[in-house]
């Protein structure tokens, strides 16, 4: 038995999509100009997208590059973040350079790369890379870090070594901390992924949108748009059942708010 | 009452004292610890501390907040290494922790992302015991801190008493020589703490495990030890050892009735008052 409450609480993302939907149609009838069409035409435009088979390898490419990115985040970023949040020697040496290299907009470096590996699928899968690892590194820094001692003294009073206890005591420890950090980085890889094609316009989603932008197909650009914002929301809801699961054991914490720039 | 005041010299000689098979299970030796604090200071937590641990002893160890309880168990344990001195076990010194000394920390420390079942297990299974036989053992070591029912709880769902009672376990399962217990039973309520000073000492009158048991409580101490340790507010140094002189096995219906127990409880509270202005934090 599901209770009103219940209900409005799991469909309120749905509502909010509606009345976005619905307060987009009504401002772009009020303004009427030809650059913001309405919600029902972009709609209309999604299946000739997505029909269209070019238009298909453009994003299945797009998609591939950010799940090498990510990955690739995910496997250099945690053993480094750990790594910095149990050995002071790691965290002194890399902490500075973190600090250096974390406000630097990764996009921007996207020319320079570009000049040095081309603009093919290297220059764009390195930048979502570098865009990735940082709140990675971070947040696994952090939960390493965290990691209660007397919790390592009981493993090693157990017959654990240094490695055992760093695979199977802080690992497992500090992976709400880690999740939460992949939850950022899945994120930020597909914002990275739509500007690293803006800036090497050569294939993808971003270059989708901007080839229509520039042919002045203002229909297919909104179109992409919600085809990118609705592939979002369904990754971050998938990784967030995933996230659920895998650690259901820790405190209930509360929904993370993201900025969905 | 025997009251022995210890210095390490007459330590060192009592030792080999013939006519008793007890053989030396922990030996600590002149042992200090400084701990650096912010500013360039230093704290000596620990004073020249000299104490012998029979094989299948029960030590309890008394004293003020903050005099380095905690901090003598931790060197025992392997956990922290003394700034001078040495700790040995069976005759070997500590340089690390081990399984054949197993800690339960004031804090608990279970592991959170496995449920109470998997907790006590995890020591077998890193032994290399079959997974059917350590469950079956943690199991019964589970019935019998009266966990029986929650074997698949985890740590966030249990109160603190519970949450003990694991870790108890947990230490227990993998069997060390070596009980080292920090104020074990000071999260319980009044009748589990009972129930579990019974159950303890009965797995201890059966196993004989040397047992070194940080206490606040003094009844506590005198009812499960054969010796209790008396430090002084920091720096931390032994006050006095008290042999406690009970026949066992104890009944604790019988031992509060017991004009030689009420004793030892008055006279260890009164040397504990003279060691300074103890007591204003508990
Ligand atoms: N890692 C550390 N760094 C600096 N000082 C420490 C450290 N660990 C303990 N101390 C200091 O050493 C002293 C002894 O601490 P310890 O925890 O051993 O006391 P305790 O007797 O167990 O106290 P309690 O009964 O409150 O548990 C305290 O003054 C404490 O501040
Ligand atoms: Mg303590």
């Amino acid at each position: 038995m599901i209770t009103p409450r219940a209900l409005l609480q799991k469909s309120a993302p749905l509502l909010a999509c509606i009345g976005l939907l619905c307060a987009w149609q009504v401002a772009s009838l009020l303004l009427n100009t030809e650059s913001f069409p309405t919600a029902l035409e972009a709609i209309r435009a999604v299946p000739s997208i997505l029909g269209d088979k070019e238009s298909l390898v453009n994003i299945g490419a797009s998609i591939r590059r950010m799940a090498i990115g990510l990955s690739l985040a995910v496997v250099f970023a945690i053993p480094l973040g750990l790594l910095m949040g149990r050995i002071k020697g790691v965290a002194s040496f890399f902490n500075p350079l973190l600090m250096v290299i974390y406000p630097v907009p990764k996009a921007a470096l996207m020319p320079i790369i570009m000049l040095w590996l081309g603009v093919g699928d290297v220059s764009k899968t390195l930048v979502i890379f570098l865009g990735v690892s940082l709140p990675i590194i971070y947040h696994s820094f952090q939960g390493g870090k965290a990691v209660e001692e007397k919790m390592l003294w009981s493993g090693a009073a157990m017959g654990l070594s240094s490695a055992q206890r760093m695979f199977r005591i802080v690992l497992p420890a500090a992976l709400p901390e880690i999740l939460t950090g992949c939850r950022t980085g899945l994120v930020l890889a597909l914002i990275t992924m739509v500007t690293s094609e803006m800036i090497a316009r050569q294939s993808g989603a971003g270059n989708i949108l901007f080839n229509a932008l520039d042919m002045a197909q203002y229909d297919t650009v909104f179109a992409m748009i919600m085809i990118i914002g609705a592939l979002g929301i369904f990754l971050d809801a998938a990784f967030e059942k995933l996230r659920g699961s895998l650690v259901r054991w820790s405190k209930p914490q509360h929904d993370i708010p993201l900025s969905f720039s | 009452m025997k009251v022995v005041t210890l210095r390490s010299d007459a330590l060192a000689e009592s030792e080999p004292l013939s006519g008793k098979p007890a053989s030396a299970m922990i030996h600590i030796d002149r042992v200090s610890q400084r701990f650096q604090t912010s500013g360039r200071q230093s704290h000596l937590a620990l004073s020249d501390i000299s104490l012998t641990i029979d094989d299948g002893a029960f030590v309890s160890i008394l004293g003020p907040s903050g005099c380095g309880k905690s901090t003598l168990l931790y060197i025992v344990g392997g956990f922290v290494s003394p700034s001078d001195g040495v700790a040995r076990v069976k005759g070997k010194a500590i340089t690390g922790p081990g399984p054949d000394r197993g800690p339960v920390f004031q804090e608990f420390a279970l592991f959170p992302w496995k449920n109470v079942l998997g907790n006590v297990m995890y020591g077998l299974r890193q032994q290399g015991v079959k997974h059917s036989e350590a469950e079956a053992k943690s199991r019964k070591l589970l019935e019998m801190v009266g966990l029986k029912g929650y074997e698949n709880f985890y740590p966030k769902e249990l109160s603190g008493g519970m949450k003990q009672r694991v870790a108890i376990a947990r230490t227990l399962a993998y069997n060390p020589a070596v009980l080292l217990m920090d104020e074990p039973f000071g999260a319980l309520d009044a009748h589990t703490r009972t129930r579990l000073q019974n159950d303890l000492l009965n797995i201890w009158e059966r196993d004989r495990k040397t047992v070194l048991f940080v206490t606040h409580s003094v009844e506590e101490a005198v009812f499960l030890s054969d010796k209790v340790v008396v430090m002084t507010r920091s720096p931390g140094r032994i006050k006095v050892v008290v042999d406690i002189d009970l026949p066992r096995p104890r009944k604790r219906a019988e031992l509060l009735l017991d004009a030689r127990y009420q004793k030892y409880v008055v006279d260890i509270e009164k040397l504990i008052d003279d060691t300074g202005e103890d007591e204003i934090h508990a």
